[in-house]
């Protein structure tokens, strides 16, 4: 075997005593690329080795400062900028409510640091070590203590270290072979690797397949979340009941929170059964303007913005020359100049022929401004001069 | 053939000098083992448990149980995924049933560990040596078996990791004020971090392991786990300043990972829950139980793997002292809050604590306050707690009783609240007991694979607590360990 | 550890101190002048009355709250059979021993309410009785003569328990008998019991009730986490004070000042722990009757010694005692428990002070002179106790294994 297979030389001691008494004749000798291994920490053996104490102290408190940092800045971020929803009254970014993960987040980070940074400063994992194939030094872990020179040291001298440490007092010195053919991975884990990889590619292969691909039945449902209840949906049918529908009506005569008026004729455009005359209320500029709005919101598409009955659907319902199609009435016919105003009134509410009901869209004094204002459009065709302003008459002259 | 102290006593232990650890004598310190330990022997009787060819029956009989009930638990678990919440107890007014009171029991069970890990270190207590790994290591099981009861509680599992700040295409973020998410970061944190330090504690035992082990699985795991350890000084150096780090890093994280559960409860403002003395009276509580749950273990363990001299009954004696400290201190807590509910003049809590004592779940009540504080009174008496059976009958007790006060605490409070009409009394079904019941196989399946195939002593630790590890011992030989 | 049999105990003369009894004298009269001349602003002042109480019981309550510090330390020591602080727990010894006159001092705040002298203890006041619904709920409990009662069992359990420990302790020096360290073995752990109730009480009656309408079951664990951060800054502190002197030269090194150092450390971080809680269970609950009490701490300049104690008394010393040079360090770990000694009275004022004048904190020349009146009375006592004794348990058991005391 040539000299430059010989990784180092370890000598073995029996005691604390032993060892710390050999490490500082080893330093003295002016070694440097030397260590001690006891099965535990050995007390005081820092400064006899000459070792530094460790840089992973500030390591961490970086670490720790970094988790304090990131965790407000994160929760700052998320709650109280990116995401902002009130709960329970709490400001969106509280200090108090912040500390707990904060601190948390401190230790984790710390906690890591410690743990991972104790690992890559001792350069672990390191599972093919020279000294770990050297016979004696199996004993180093439990009830043996040794020191270890390695031949890449400038003081180095194969006899001389040797005799050096068997003048220390050692049990026995071992030389330590550095075997280069074991750092090669045998051939049957790079097989089994590569056909571990390959299985390990077959389940998300099948997902994409299932995914992505064109199907003729419905797809593998795997988390339902809810997807399928037996449940009836609205406006579906139903055999459960008599009516043959899933929905039940409410009670006769329900009404909604804050929909009873009690005014019978301002409520239904009818007294005592029969349709009545007049508006309920005081009729102001504001309620015609009101009146208008609604009316060119909800009448005008139909009837047109002038009640002449050519609003845009009709307008593109007759051009698609549709069958079923029943045009509009035109506001200003005769019959509707002269009926009272509790039929209109009840016309909106609940429709007529093909027109539905607006109840749902208009609230009833909503209804009341939109007759009101129907009212004023049918005068506005049928107007005398003695209907405009006296100061104003003279402009229609 | 390995040789293990159980098969052939390499030592006569009747030589050694007959000591009493039990003794108060102020005038000497108690060796903290007993007989005549040296490096060789620790590690032959410590190794000799995880290298034992025949798995002795017992062995078997007891995880065969354990895994039973880890099965109904999955199995439990399983039909819950499948058919949703509604096979718990859980309804309205009581939507925190006993998966929450089963969560708080483990986390406090997972308490001992990292406090005889990480406080007592920093208190230099040397005795903690002889059963830091087998404490850490129960932590870490019983974090486990609480970590599952949140999770299957949100409902949906699959979602979970909406617990989590995930960036997501419809830009929600969980909410940070909510103590519920606290709890997510800091039991996330705890097992994270007990793990490491269990797993950094064990790095040079797995390495003795290594070293000693025979055959080619055992050599490669082994050797995988220990990551090529070489017990160097400047290892040492670096390792020995994590601990420490760790061990400082871990006490305050003990502290608020129990103080965080109980936010759960008292911020908000239910009766019997919104206390302020919730976080200490929490953290007393879980180290209670977790200590009682040590011994409760180690009696058996000790006598059964033959570890009396490594764990004496000085050990079991310091612990026990401990959990009647804490189980006072729990007392104390009780007592406080039911004299600052009548105190504060508040009705509607001093409704609630009455309605603790006296209302239907009285019997809960009791049986909590029974366990917890007159059970323990008996370790006043040294006879009492020195004695194994009074030991382990306290110790379940003890176990019983903080079950009981978590149930309390949850389901009490819940069961009676402000809208005297949706008042109700809470069932747990069978998939709720079976559940909790399967969860001690989970936590035992663990326990069982930790004793077989793990260094359960830190064998590194409990030889620096040797008299011959020091330099100069050569000089004082005549002296006890301390 | 190995090195015990090296350490010979020190020699009785070289750690007694002498000259102190003259001191102590001159303090006690100092403090007694002082104390008389707080009552006589007080009746000269406009309101005088309510600042002479409230001043008083700030200035009786920081030294009780010392005592209380020293005494928890004594029976922890016993309880949990330490070692490494036997040198400096003859420092706490001394300091519980105030507690009996401390106590005594407790009673110009009591006897008014007797006579319904609401000005310190609002709840004292008969017509608040009267209007108060509340307050006529909370009236079997809080009531002059039950306050009575209740003060004269704290400063009776006290006074029995430093009796009991400070003459066994003190007689080991003679005798250097072991039982005496076993018998109070025994008993530290039912004492500690003792101590823990009395304090919690006392401080819900001193200090809670002072606001009647406001209640937080942590507050005996608040006040108790002051006293010891107080305690272990005081024994920082007079062991130098001794050390400078000569007494403990050589006896208290690095190693107990380290020690000393962590546990001030460690309590200052669960001061901060118990406040933390205690503010944001509260915070959080917002519940009217209990956030009023905080909202009282944050009006006008109130704000700033709430904020005061944030910084002083947990963020600034947290991180300036988290290093080991600082806590081996006599300048800087004596500059630390200078500052926590102060923060503990800016607490305590922060505590009593906001029901005297609630739209912002206020100082006057009354509380000035009943701190330091009370203060020389609490001096004098100390030198007293302190002279012709030594100051280091000559005989204790353990004393070889705490003048050994090496941190690893």
């Amino acid at each position: 075997m040539s000299a430059s297979n010989l990784h180092g030389l370890v000598a073995y001691y029996a005691d604390v005593d032993s060892l710390l008494a050999a490490v500082r004749r080893v330093r003295e000798a002016g070694y440097q690329r030397f260590d001690a291994h006891s099965p535990f920490p050995v007390h005081g053996i820092d400064p006899v080795m000459g070792i530094r104490p460790t840089v992973l102290p500030w390591l961490v408190l970086g670490a720790g400062l970094t988790g304090c940092a990131g965790a407000l800045l994160m929760q700052w971020w998320t709650n109280g900028h990116d995401y902002a929803f009130l709960i329970s009254g709490k400001p969106l970014f509280g200090l108090p409510a912040a500390i707990p993960v904060t601190f948390e987040l401190i230790i984790l980070l710390s906690a890591f640091m410690t743990f991972f940074g104790m690992l890559a400063l001792n350069t672990l994992p390191l599972l093919s070590n020279p000294l770990l194939r050297t016979a004696g030094f199996g004993r180093v872990t439990a009830d043996r203590f040794a020191i270890s020179i390695e031949a890449a040291d400038a003081c180095f001298e194969s006899h001389a270290t040797r005799e050096l440490l068997a003048g220390t007092g050692a049990l026995s010195v071992e030389a330590c072979e550095s075997d280069e053919s074991s750092a090669v991975v045998p051939k049957w884990i790079k097989q089994l690797t590569m056909i571990g990889a390959a299985i390990a590619l077959i389940p998300p292969a099948l997902i994409a397949m299932e995914r992505y691909g064109t199907r003729t039945t419905p797809r593998i449902h795997v988390i339902t979340d809810m997807d399928f209840q037996s449940k009836a949906k609205a406006q579906s049918a139903s055999l459960l009941f008599e009516d043959g529908r899933a929905m039940r009506r409410p009670v006769e005569g329900t009404l909604a929170v804050g929909e009873w008026i009690e005014d019978e004729y301002r409520a239904t455009g009818k007294v005592a059964g029969q349709l009545g005359t007049g508006f309920p209320y005081e009729i102001d500029r504001a309620v015609m303007e009101r009146g208008r709005q609604r009316f060119d919101i909800y009448c005008g598409v139909c009837h047109g913005l002038d009640g002449l009955g050519r609003g845009p659907i009709a307008v593109r319902a007759e051009s698609l020359e549709e069958s079923a199609w029943v045009p509009p009435t035109n506001l200003h016919d005769e019959r509707l100049l002269t009926v009272p105003e509790g039929h209109l009134f009840e016309v909106i509410t609940n429709g007529v022929r093909n027109m539905p009901a607006y109840a749902a869209q208009l609230s009833v004094d909503d209804r009341w401004a939109v007759v009101a204002y129907l009212r004023a459009l049918q005068r506005s065709r049928n107007a005398s001069i003695e209907d405009v302003p006296t100061d104003q008459q003279r402009n229609f002259k | 053939m390995v040789i293990t102290a159980a098969t052939e006593p390499k030592r006569a232990h009747v030589a050694a000098p007959v000591v009493d650890v039990l003794s108060d004598d102020p005038t000497q310190r108690p060796p903290l083992m007993t007989g005549e330990n040296d490096f060789t022997s620790i590690t032959d009787d410590v190794c000799g448990i995880a290298e034992r060819e025949a798995t002795p029956r017992a062995w078997y009989i007891a995880f065969a149980a354990s895994v039973t009930g880890m099965t109904v638990m999955f199995a439990m678990l399983g039909y819950l995924i499948f058919n949703g919440v509604g096979v718990w107890g859980n309804n309205q007014p009581v939507a925190w049933g006993w998966p929450i009171v089963n969560f708080v029991f483990w986390v406090g069970i997972g308490h001992a560990g990292t406090l005889i890990s990480a406080i007592l270190f920093l208190f230099r207590q040397g005795w903690r040596t002889s059963i830091n790994r087998f404490a850490e290591a129960m932590t870490i099981f019983a974090v486990c078996c609480a970590g599952i009861f949140p999770a299957v509680h949100i409902g949906r599992v699959w979602m979970a990791y909406y617990l989590f700040p995930i960036p997501n295409q419809m830009e929600m973020w969980p909410n940070f004020r909510s103590p519920l998410l606290w709890d997510v970061f800091a039991v996330s944190a705890y097992a994270l971090t007990s793990l490491m330090f269990w797993y950094m504690g064990m790095i040079p035992d797995l390495a003795t392991l290594r070293d000693r082990a025979k055959g080619k699985v055992r050599q490669i795991a082994y050797g995988i786990a220990s990551m090529g350890w070489t017990g160097s000084a400047r290892q040492w150096h670096r390792y020995e300043k994590a601990y420490l780090l760790l061990a400082g890093l871990a006490t305050p994280l003990v502290l608020s990972v129990h103080s965080v559960v109980s936010f759960d409860f008292a911020v908000s403002q239910v009766p019997g829950w919104h206390t302020t003395i919730f976080p200490p009276y929490f953290v007393a509580g879980a180290i209670f139980s977790g200590f009682a749950m040590v011994v409760t273990l180690m009696i058996p363990a000790r006598q059964f793997f033959g570890l009396k001299h490594l764990v004496t009954m000085k050990h079991l004696e310091i612990m026990c002292k401990i959990i009647l400290a804490t189980g006072m201190m729990v007392g104390y807590a009780y007592a406080i809050e039911f004299f600052i509910a009548w105190y504060g003049g508040n009705p509607y809590e001093r409704f609630a604590f009455i309605n603790r004592a006296m209302g239907p779940y009285a019997w809960a009540y009791w049986t909590m306050a029974t366990c917890n504080v007159l059970v323990p009174q008996l370790f006043w008496f040294k006879k009492l707690r020195t004695n194994l059976w009074v030991m382990m009958g306290v110790c379940i007790l003890v176990n019983v009783g903080m079950w009981f006060e978590r149930f309390v605490i949850t389901v009490i409070s819940l069961s009676r609240d402000f809208l005297p009409s949706s008042w109700d009394y809470f069932k747990p079904t069978a998939v709720d007991v079976l559940t909790f019941a399967g969860s001690f196989g989970l936590f035992f399946t663990l326990f069982l694979l930790f004793c077989r195939y793990l260094p359960m002593v830190a064998m590194a630790e409990v030889k620096t607590v040797l008299p011959q590890a020091h330099a100069g011992h050569g000089l004082h030989a005549e002296e006890p360990a301390r | 550890m190995s090195a015990h049999h090296h350490v010979s105990a020190p020699e009785r003369t070289r750690v007694t101190p002498s000259g102190l009894a003259g001191r102590g004298r001159l303090a006690t009269l100092f403090g007694a002048a002082l104390c008389v001349l707080a009552v006589v602003l007080g009746f000269v002042q406009e309101e005088g009355m309510a600042r002479l109480q409230h001043g008083w019981l700030l200035a009786v309550t920081f030294f009780v709250t010392l005592g209380l510090g020293g005494l928890f330390f004594v029976l922890v020591q016993y309880l949990v059979r330490a070692g490494w602080s036997v040198v400096v727990r003859r420092l706490a010894e001394h300091l519980a021993g105030s507690l009996p006159l401390m106590g005594l001092l407790l009673l110009p705040v009591v006897i008014p309410t007797l006579f319904g002298n609401g000005q310190l203890y609002h709840w004292a006041d008969p017509h608040e009785l009267a209007e108060s619904h509340l307050l006529q709920e909370k009236a079997p409990y809080l009531n002059g003569w039950f306050l009575l009662v209740r003060v004269a069992i704290y400063v009776g359990v006290w006074t029995l328990l430093v009796r009991a420990f400070n003459r066994r302790s003190l007689a080991q020096d003679d005798t250097g008998d072991p039982s005496m360290t076993i018998w109070m073995q025994k008993r530290a752990a039912p004492s500690v019991l003792a101590f823990a109730l009395t304090l919690t009480f006392f401080a819900f009656d001193m200090l809670m009730s002072l606001s009647y309408e406001w209640f937080s079951t942590i507050f005996g664990v608040y006040v108790f986490a002051g006293s010891a951060v107080a305690l272990f800054a005081t024994l920082v502190l007079l062991a130098l004070r001794f050390e400078g002197r000569g007494e403990l030269r050589g006896i208290v090194t690095t190693e107990h000042y380290h020690d000393l150092g962590k546990l001030l450390f460690a309590f200052v971080f669960f001061w901060g722990y118990i406040a933390f809680s205690q503010f944001m269970l509260i915070w959080y609950g917002d519940i009217p009757e209990e956030t009023v009490w905080f909202q009282q701490r944050w009006v006008g300049s109130w704000k700033y010694v709430s904020l005061l104690l944030l910084f002083g008394h947990f963020l600034l010393p947290f991180v300036g005692l988290l290093s080991r040079h600082v806590k081996r360090n006599r300048s800087l770990l004596a500059s630390w428990a200078v500052l926590l000694l102060l923060m503990h009275l800016v607490d305590l004022y922060w505590l009593i002070m906001p029901t005297l004048s609630p739209e912002g904190a206020s100082i006057g020349l009354i509380d000035f002179a009943c701190l330091s009146g009370v203060g020389g009375l609490f001096l004098g006592g100390l030198w007293r106790r302190i002279d012709g004794k030594p100051l280091v348990p000559l005989r204790d058991p353990r004393l070889g294994e705490s003048l050994a005391f090496q941190n690893l």
